[in-house]
């Protein structure tokens, strides 16, 4: 959890609370991050046209609706990680705004912690790429994707053919939300919304072939009203 | 508006124009009634006759026609029954009584009869009047009983609130002015007790605006998912305060899929094992099982703590029901959160003692028909 940040990245935070902007100073601050602050999303547009490593927005803003924020940046900039902050009873909000182009959120009230969690994964993402080759591991499960073999304690599991798909792309977005909507586009190559509980019957039985209780998963953890991460850290 | 109330009250149907023709028709048969039975009977009874006619249609009719057919009815009995009969001269000028007799009875009947079809429409309009006014009242007492829900809410939370919020400034103050006397150990303990106490605060906020939310007829997001994913969820988000308990699950792999809001359920079993954690001894185990019943899942959550106290179990799901365990804090909103959750899906909660003397909660959740099908190339293993 404390681990620095070495390579100083940048972080825009765009948030009208003062107080919220004044604790993210500080603990930001505390983790080597540079910090640009704008308050409003007019401001937070003008200073995006300069990138930043990574935005940190508000969903909340006076002066314009988040997902338009979203937009407006994704115009522009494809490559920019967005994290958006939200508050718990909107997940629909929370998935609108993923869907928009946002790579992660955080609910507030929230710990600083969970912040840092989320703002190392999506830098990391820049950093390396992972191959198709890469070797995949967290705790006792490992992944080989140019083998095809998937173990558990060193135990070779049988996936399904769709299991072992929703698996990888679950690995190739390590440690970040994927909603419903972007597994079954993803592993089903088709989205419809009243199929999401397909993602959910598969996400099951991979739980119960990967996790020693699937009713606690340790791994493949659920993000209630939005989908699933998969978790290494 | 009183006319058209009063019209079928007092069985009138015709229009006013049938009205005239009737009351005409009838002093026509009045009248060949009588002239037939001219030489049968004394001349008292055609008097009766013409009067029970005049009556009749006075109280039936409205003014107009009965006064048209009281003139008739003189009229008919001055030339068929005044001497000399069959023409309108007069032998005998007391008959003069007689005819205005009938005119007589014609017009107190018709002002009897529109004096009590007045009262009637009167009544009438009183009774949608004070219909009006209950239904006014009902809706003023459904307010006042919102606005009392929403300041006994308030009021009941205004002081938990306040409670965290106390510790929450105290602390922060603490550290601020004794900073420099605070050793490493107390400025920590003093920052974990402004987060537990923060944590608390969000609790409180969670559920009060749930609450809220339900009562205001909050729209549920539903899915079909596998009750195990939302009770592993619930169990995630707790694994702090649940550390240390031995947890057993029992849901077959093959269960059927609820048809729920899952982020509702989820905070259902939230609030019931933090219910558990608050008032069992730490590390006691918990059991959490379902099972599928006459088209329902059936779901039981049960502790091995003291139980319900006796008679407890009716009220869990009171707003603002408290347990009286010393030392527990809390609103008393959570079981009746559950409560509201469970049955905005149609589902049924109920409380009991478990067969091990714990407390036992058991919900029913509906499978809302069989999810539908996806189309995909057949299975094989990799």
């Amino acid at each position: 959890m404390t681990e620095k940040n070495p390579t100083m990245h940048e972080v825009l935070v765009i948030e009208d609370d003062p107080e919220i902007r004044r604790f993210l100073r500080t603990a930001l601050g505390a983790e080597q991050y540079r910090l640009r602050e704008a308050t409003t999303a007019a401001e937070g547009l003008h200073q995006a046209t300069l990138p930043p490593d990574v935005i940190v927005l508000d969903l909340g803003l006076p002066d314009m609706d988040g997902l338009e924020v979203i937009r407006k940046i994704r115009e522009k900039n494809k490559r920019t990680p967005i994290i958006v902050l939200s508050v718990r009873g909107s997940e629909e909000d929370k998935i609108h705004a993923l869907d928009a182009g946002a790579d992660d959120f955080v609910t507030k009230p929230f710990a600083v912690g969970e912040l840092f969690a989320r703002l190392r994964v999506v830098l990391r993402r820049g950093l390396e790429v992972p191959s198709e080759a890469t070797v995949f591991r967290t705790g006792d499960i490992e992944v080989d994707p140019l083998r095809h073999r998937v173990t558990v304690n060193g135990k070779e599991v049988h996936l399904t053919r769709t299991e072992y798909k929703l698996l990888i792309v679950m690995v190739r977005h390590a440690d970040r939300v994927l909603t419903h909507s972007q597994l079954l586009q993803e592993v089903w190559g088709e989205n419809q919304e009243d199929q999401a509980h397909y993602v959910r019957v598969y996400m099951a039985q991979l739980r119960r072939k990967l996790e020693a209780d699937p009713t606690r998963p340790k791994y493949l953890q659920t993000e209630p009203g939005i989908g699933y991460r998969l978790t290494t850290e | 508006m009183s006319s058209q109330l009063v019209v079928p009250y007092l069985g009138m149907k015709s229009s006013k124009g049938g009205e005239y023709l009737s009351s005409i028709a009838v002093a026509g048969l009045c009248s060949v009634i009588a002239v037939l039975l001219r030489n049968h009977l004394a001349r008292e009874n055609f008097v009766i006759i013409y009067m029970f006619a005049v009556m009749a249609v006075s109280i039936r009719y409205s003014r107009g026609p009965a006064l048209v057919h009281a003139i008739l009815a003189v009229a008919s009995f001055h030339f068929f029954f005044v001497p000399p009969f069959d023409s309108f001269r007069m032998e005998d000028p007391t008959y003069v009584v007689t005819l205005f007799g009938i005119l007589a009875v014609a017009l107190v009947t018709t002002k009897l009869t529109m004096k009590i079809r007045n009262q009637a429409a009167e009544a009438l309009q009183r009774e949608e009047q004070t219909k009006e006014l209950y239904r006014l009242r009902e809706e003023a007492e459904m307010e006042v009983q919102k606005e009392r829900t929403r300041n006994s809410l308030l009021s009941a939370v205004s002081h938990d609130l306040k409670t965290p919020l106390a510790s929450i400034y105290g602390a922060a103050t603490s550290l601020l002015e004794e900073e420099e006397r605070l050793n490493a150990a107390e400025r920590r303990d003093l920052s974990q007790s402004i987060c537990a106490e923060a944590e608390r605060l969000n609790r409180i906020l969670t559920n009060l605006l749930e609450m809220t939310r339900l009562e205001s007829g909050r729209k549920l997001t539903r899915g079909w998912y596998p009750l195990e994913e939302v009770v592993g969820a619930a169990l995630t988000r707790l694994e702090r305060s649940l550390r240390g308990r031995p947890i057993r699950t029992d849901i077959p792999p093959d269960l059927r899929l609820v048809w729920v809001d899952d982020v509702l359920l989820e905070q259902v079993f939230i609030n019931l094992l933090e219910n558990i954690v608050k008032y069992t001894p730490a590390g006691t185990p918990i059991g959490i099982a379902a099972w599928e019943n006459d088209g329902w899942i059936e779901v039981a959550i049960e502790d091995r703590g003291p139980g319900f106290a006796n008679g407890e179990e009716a009220h869990v799901f009171d707003k603002f029901f408290r347990g009286k365990v010393a030392g527990v804090r809390g609103v008393g909103l959570g079981l009746a959160i559950c409560k509201a959750i469970i049955e905005r899906h149609e589902g049924t909660i109920r409380a009991a003692n478990g067969r091990s003397g714990g407390a036992c909660i058991q919900f029913t959740l509906p499978v809302g028909g069989i999810p539908p099908e996806f189309h995909e190339a057949s299975e094989n293993t990799v």
